[in-house]
């Protein structure tokens, strides 16, 4: 991991339970959450398009609240999300990370022919899916998926060991680590559009 | 029947809050109103509409009344949002 936020992430995510740091970045519950998205808002229309401000914000917002969504009452030790922002001249990015189930637990229980993090994590991202079925539910990532495109920007995703890297196109690896819960790298450059 | 979103915030995110917008709508605004009642959404002021949200409000009321008309929505995220829905979640306006 490179420094800055996406380290700071990193270690949030994978360190020890009685050492997980409750800075700046960290956001506890949901409201909490909802109120950093808001000043991220705010921050990037400063800097880039508007209309392209409230696309990032709205995946951002997607992916923070899956966290909440599928780990509420069942977090692995620490509940909550690691949220934080940074604006370059060169580049947007945006981190996030939960100490939650992950996707592959998550989704093993309504689609138990899963067999590792890998398809679940691109069941995740093309079907229509939900962990909380029977609740109507699993269009988020579609979402996700489809604006990181059209954007043009760049999405990793970590679950487990599989990773997902969306920008143009979607691939999944499996990774020589193993990310308890989910990590989340939005980045974008395209600011004059 | 018109409702503004507007009202319910300018960012519009979540799930939860989606469907305590539907339950105060369900209360306040459509309560009564018959299946082929006319209903407009204006989107109008909303800045910010993700698919969770729009879940828990626009697909309900697709499936609640019959006539359902959008205005104001160029919104780029509302208008990537309603795509979402119509794919997968069977929206139908």
């Amino acid at each position: 991991m490179k420094n800055g936020i996406e380290e700071l992430a990193y270690n949030w995510i994978t360190a020890n339970a009685k050492n997980v740091d409750a800075s700046d970045y960290y956001c506890q519950t949901r409201d909490n959450f909802d109120v950093k998205l808001r000043a991220m808002i705010n921050l990037f229309k400063k800097h880039i398009n508007e209309n392209n401000a409230y696309i990032i914000s709205a995946i951002a917002g997607e992916i923070g609240n899956n966290s909440f969504d599928h780990n509420i009452g069942n977090w692995r030790d620490v509940m909550g999300v690691f949220f934080a922002a940074e604006i370059s001249d060169k580049e947007i990015k945006i981190c996030l990370a939960d100490r939650g189930q992950g996707v592959f637990k998550t989704l093993k229980k309504v689609k138990p022919e899963l067999k590792n993090d890998v398809e679940a994590l691109k069941t995740a991202f093309t079907e229509k899916i939900s962990g909380r079925a029977p609740e109507n539910r699993g269009n988020g990532l579609k979402f996700v998926k489809e604006n990181i495109k059209n954007k043009k920007m760049k999405l990793t995703f970590i679950s487990g060991s599989a990773q997902a890297e969306l920008n143009n196109e979607m691939e999944i690896t499996k990774i020589n680590k193993n990310i308890k819960g989910c990590l989340a790298i939005i980045k974008y450059k395209q600011y004059a559009n | 029947m018109q409702i503004k979103l507007v009202k319910f915030g300018e960012v519009l995110i979540s799930r939860p809050a989606g469907r305590e917008a539907f339950l105060a709508m369900s209360a306040y605004l459509t309560k009564g109103l018959k299946k082929d009642e006319k209903i407009t959404i204006d989107f109008k002021g909303v800045k910010v509409l993700a698919p969770s949200w729009a879940d828990e409000v626009i697909t309900k009321l697709a499936k609640e009344f019959k006539s359902i008309k959008l205005i104001n929505a160029k919104n780029e995220t509302v208008q990537q949002t309603l795509k979402t829905l119509r794919e997968y979640s069977n929206l139908k306006i």
